[in-house]
């Protein structure tokens, strides 16, 4: 009932925000607006949705902008006449990142580290490796496919698909024996781990699974930006962990939705590009910014503390 | 009260304090938005006065917040002409993401002239094109991106790398032992000065690098980088530095620690140049370039010849400033803030020059 309320007060946020962004942007509803608009906020969608998985663990993760330029720069590196081509490129990518993500789960599982020590460690470990993979910002990503995911393809919004593929992934996931073994890990591990859940089994599977999805985001912005840039990711690491605790993901461990962090990443995005049109000074924009997520979050703690009282 | 009305009430609180913020920005971006002098300014005949936006990575600098103050400055110059209309700071707080969203966000606004101080050299590349491709003027300055089809205005990096390396072996007379302080790694403007300077040091091979430091543009960061990489080989006779703040950082380190002053090779950042001058007397010796804020002015310039249909080279190199022992009294402003970038303004004729070449 509660988490209801919450999607719900999102999604009355959300739809107040796309009111005041069609006035400014008649054209919001048109296919070409959705395209470019999904084109730009897949990054941080799928950032958000692997930062989720982590954070439903109880866990947090401070490596995720780093692995994501690190699945950036495997995939625009791979020669683009090797043999299997884009395909092989993004599975590549995937499988460094999905590794990157299973080592940290492996260190918080096994060796009892916090994840943000954990995860701190791995931003420095893999910012350095991936400025080895790619020294500076190039590679090659084929530029049709550029075209493709920026523009369209035949009047389709590849991105807005591939965000609802891979939130369709994470239902089917949800659904499986390990998607209930989460919740229940992340909520009491104690508990779940006295009802015969290997909990350290499941930490290195959502942490390998947020890898998973870092990844994705990381080859989407690389089509995106057409191209790798070694230093890009940072700024998704503090932004998926904003866009999760607004989409209603608990610090603490097992309580969240991944529809709330979609609604989330939609607002902050959104939200961003309507201070944009507004054309006030860059700095109130960041106090805005501040302000509204204070807000957002503050008044959901409170809703949250009123319930539970 | 029961606890659903007042869950309502916090709810409908919070979306009226949104709404109110939403609905201020709105009020203010709709005056912002309706330029009163442009309408009164520009006369039938003349071209239709400019849309301009500025889309930056990072704006708090204060090279940035100087460039900021010498293009509003030419703005006013030409709003009075009736050549610009209105003007926009979009500042992308190094998200890179969020400044291809700036300008995105820019097209759709229809904007005449879009000019970009890029945070990626290869990120923003499809964004930019597709800003020419709507038929808008996109100028890029200062941080360069690759792509051919924008006006870039810059000085050439590898040329800065260059120049200095140049001198420093000089003064070692071809042999020595440096330290090398660069910028972060993995950003183009860093690499691009190393490679020149790598260039020079390669032909002289007695001058041994013996540590290659890479800190952020900034002195405190690169104090420390100094620090520890000098306590490791304090045998230096010199010191590649391609930074103002890192040269700064690492002058202040030898006169901190009261060691023999080596010559470093600098920028027009005002504390390296006050530094500099005050150790003069002691033999220390420098040289230093810049990377002038008037290129943001150049861009701007050239963005409203091309909107007016006069041709303008893609590429505009601007040649780097060369500050020496001897012409160091020119450029130091001792009354002056050391975060500050004193450098002499580009003659209008040198502008001209630049664009019409």
């Amino acid at each position: 009932m509660r988490n209801r309320l919450d999607l719900l007060g999102l999604c009355a946020l959300l739809a107040m925000v796309l009111v005041v962004y069609q006035r400014l942007d008649p054209t919001l509803l048109h296919p070409s607006t959705i395209t470019i608009l999904s084109a730009q906020f897949l990054p941080l969608i799928l950032a958000a949705a692997g930062q989720t998985i982590v954070m439903l663990t109880g866990g947090i993760d401070l490596s995720l902008g780093a692995v994501l330029s690190l699945g950036m720069a495997v995939f625009v590196i791979y020669p683009p006449d090797a043999p299997g081509g884009v395909v092989a490129a993004m599975a590549l990518a995937l499988a460094v990142t999905v590794l990157a993500g299973a080592a940290n789960g492996v260190l918080v599982a096994y060796a009892g580290l916090p994840p943000i020590i954990v995860t701190l460690a791995a931003s420095f470990l893999w910012g350095g490796v991936t400025l080895i993979v790619l020294p500076q910002p190039g590679g090659h990503v084929p530029e049709g496919l550029v075209r493709a995911y920026n523009l369209g393809w035949h009047g389709l919004a590849l991105p807005a698909i591939a965000i609802g593929v891979a939130l369709g992934l994470w239902k089917l996931v949800k659904t499986t024996h390990f998607g209930l073994a989460l919740y229940a890990a992340g909520g009491n591990e104690h508990g779940a781990y006295a009802n015969g859940i290997d909990t350290r089994r499941v930490k290195i599977y959502a942490y390998g699974l947020a890898g998973l999805f870092t990844g994705l985001a990381g080859i989407g912005l690389a089509i995106q930006t057409g191209s790798g840039d070694p230093t890009i990711g940072v700024p998704y690491t503090l932004n998926s962990i904003a866009v999760a605790v607004l989409g209603g993901i608990s610090f603490f461990g097992g309580v969240g939705q991944m529809r709330g962090t979609l609604l989330g990443a939609l607002l902050l995005g959104l939200l961003t590009n309507l201070l944009l049109f507004t054309g006030i000074s860059t700095f109130y924009q960041m106090i805005l910014q501040g302000v509204v997520l204070i807000v957002a979050v503050a008044v959901k703690t409170l809703a949250t503390r009123k319930a539970v009282a | 009260m029961t606890r659903m009305t007042r869950r309502a009430l916090i709810a409908s609180a919070a979306l009226g304090a949104l709404l109110a913020t939403a609905a201020c920005n709105v009020d203010q971006g709709n005056t912002t938005a309706s330029p009163a002098g442009a309408t009164g300014g520009a006369s039938s005949a003349a071209p239709k006065a400019l849309k301009v936006g500025w889309s930056t990575i990072y704006l708090a600098p204060s090279w940035m917040q100087q460039t900021l103050q010498m293009l509003e400055e030419d703005v006013a110059k030409l709003k009075a002409e009736g050549k610009v209309a209105s003007y926009e700071t979009f500042n992308a707080n190094g998200d890179t993401s969020q400044q291809i969203a700036q300008i995105q966000a820019m097209i759709t606004q229809k904007y005449d002239v879009i000019l970009v101080d890029a945070g990626s050299s290869t990120a923003l590349n499809p964004v930019m094109e597709k800003a020419v491709a709507a038929g808008i003027v996109v100028v890029n300055f200062d941080s360069l991106v690759t792509s051919e089809k924008v006006i870039r205005v810059g000085t050439d990096q590898v040329e800065w790398g260059r120049l200095t390396a140049q001198w420093l072996a000089d003064k070692l007379g071809g042999k020595g032992e440096i330290i090398a302080m660069n910028g972060p790694a993995g950003v183009s403007v860093s690499e691009e000065r190393w490679k020149g300077a790598e260039e020079i040091f390669k032909k002289y091979p007695d001058i041994k690098i013996a540590a290659n430091v890479h800190s952020e543009y900034n002195l405190a960061p690169a104090a420390q980088a100094f620090a520890s990489a000098y306590s490791a080989h304090p045998t230096i006779t010199g010191v590649f530095s391609q930074g103002g703040a890192l040269s700064a950082a690492a002058l202040q380190t030898l006169v901190k620690q009261d060691k023999k002053l080596v010559p470093i090779t600098g920028e027009n950042y005002n504390g390296f140049l006050k530094l500099w001058a005050d150790k003069r007397k002691e033999g220390f010796s420098s040289i230093a370039t810049a990377q002038p804020n008037y290129l943001a002015v150049i861009a701007l310039r050239a963005a409203v010849a091309k909107s007016a249909g006069t041709a303008v080279p893609s590429t505009i190199t601007v040649p780097l400033p060369e500050i020496t022992d001897e012409n160091l009294d020119q450029f130091v402003k001792p009354d002056q803030p050391d975060d500050s970038y004193p450098i002499q303004p580009i003659p209008q004729s040198e502008i001209d020059k630049l664009l019409g070449a």
